[in-house]
């Protein structure tokens, strides 16, 4: 993040309230990410929803066929980046140490893509022909 | 920060914060308002359980025997259930926030009536899934 010292009338000279000046993309960002994630989501919590009480065999079969498959992967993509800059926010709203906060983006940045990695990787092997 | 000044530093400790939540009267819309963080950080948590759940679908049987209850046990279902509820109060959260960024809905009544839409949305798209997942699923 790009910081600069800032001349405030109330703290004097200091970084610690000053605007990391990426805002309007981040809020930005969260928006075009949430259009896509709009019927997406709808199309995955169905096939989710769909999985429940089902044996082995039967769950399979439902995500190898094309579109559950696509749309679980595509689903997970898009989440994976709007999930981390939502979580970006909380963690920005009450974190207030900034070591600790540093390390909470970085957890925050692996485990978004950790979770779509192996979300991915899963369905991939289940659609894959056997 | 690295070029802070000491007499700065203590004067941005010395800053008053906003007293937060605990002082305020809980009104609707700013219970939506909450609701729809919590939903969130609760959503990407449902995701790494039901990432866990597919892997162990993925890996075979052995493996889906060890994560199976996710998506069979009560608390499996309970969870699926809660996971569903707080991805479609998210996603109504969501377009109220796009209402409003078109500057739609934003007077007294519009704002009262899109919290009521959100929560009252949430709950009925939930149960109307299960009810259709039950049926033609």
């Amino acid at each position: 993040m790009s910081r600069s010292t800032f001349q405030s009338g109330r703290s004097g000279k200091g970084g610690a309230f000053v605007s990391d000046r990426e805002g309007s993309l981040h809020a930005l960002a969260m928006r075009h990410s949430a259009r896509a994630l709009a019927p997406l989501a709808i199309l995955s919590i169905w096939h989710i929803v769909g999985l429940v009480g089902k044996p082995y065999e039967a769950a399979r079969a439902e995500l190898a066929r094309p579109l559950p498959a696509i749309a679980l992967i595509a689903f997970i993509a898009v989440v994976a980046y709007h999930a981390r800059l939502g979580m970006e926010n909380i963690i920005e709203d009450y974190v207030h140490d900034e070591a600790l906060k540093a390390t909470a983006l970085a957890v925050n940045k692996w485990a978004a893509i950790a979770i779509a990695a192996i979300w991915t990787l899963a369905i991939m092997i289940i659609a894959a022909p056997r | 920060m690295a070029d802070a000044d000491p007499v700065s530093e203590s004067l941005a400790a010395a800053r008053p914060l906003s007293p937060h939540l605990s002082i305020y009267k809980p009104i609707l819309t700013m219970m939506m308002s909450i609701a729809h963080r919590v939903t969130g950080a609760a959503l990407y948590a449902g995701a790494l359980l039901l990432a866990i759940y597919l892997f162990g679908l993925a890996l075979g049987p052995s493996a889906f025997a060890a994560v199976s209850w996710i998506a069979d046990s009560i608390l499996g279902r309970l969870f699926v259930l809660l996971f569903s509820w707080a991805l479609f109060h998210h996603l109504l959260g969501g377009v109220r926030h796009a209402i409003w960024d078109r500057g739609l809905y934003l007077d007294r009544d519009g704002r009262e009536l899109l919290a009521k839409a959100t929560l009252g949305g949430g709950l009925a798209l939930t149960a109307l899934l299960w009810i259709a997942s039950a049926l033609f699923g």
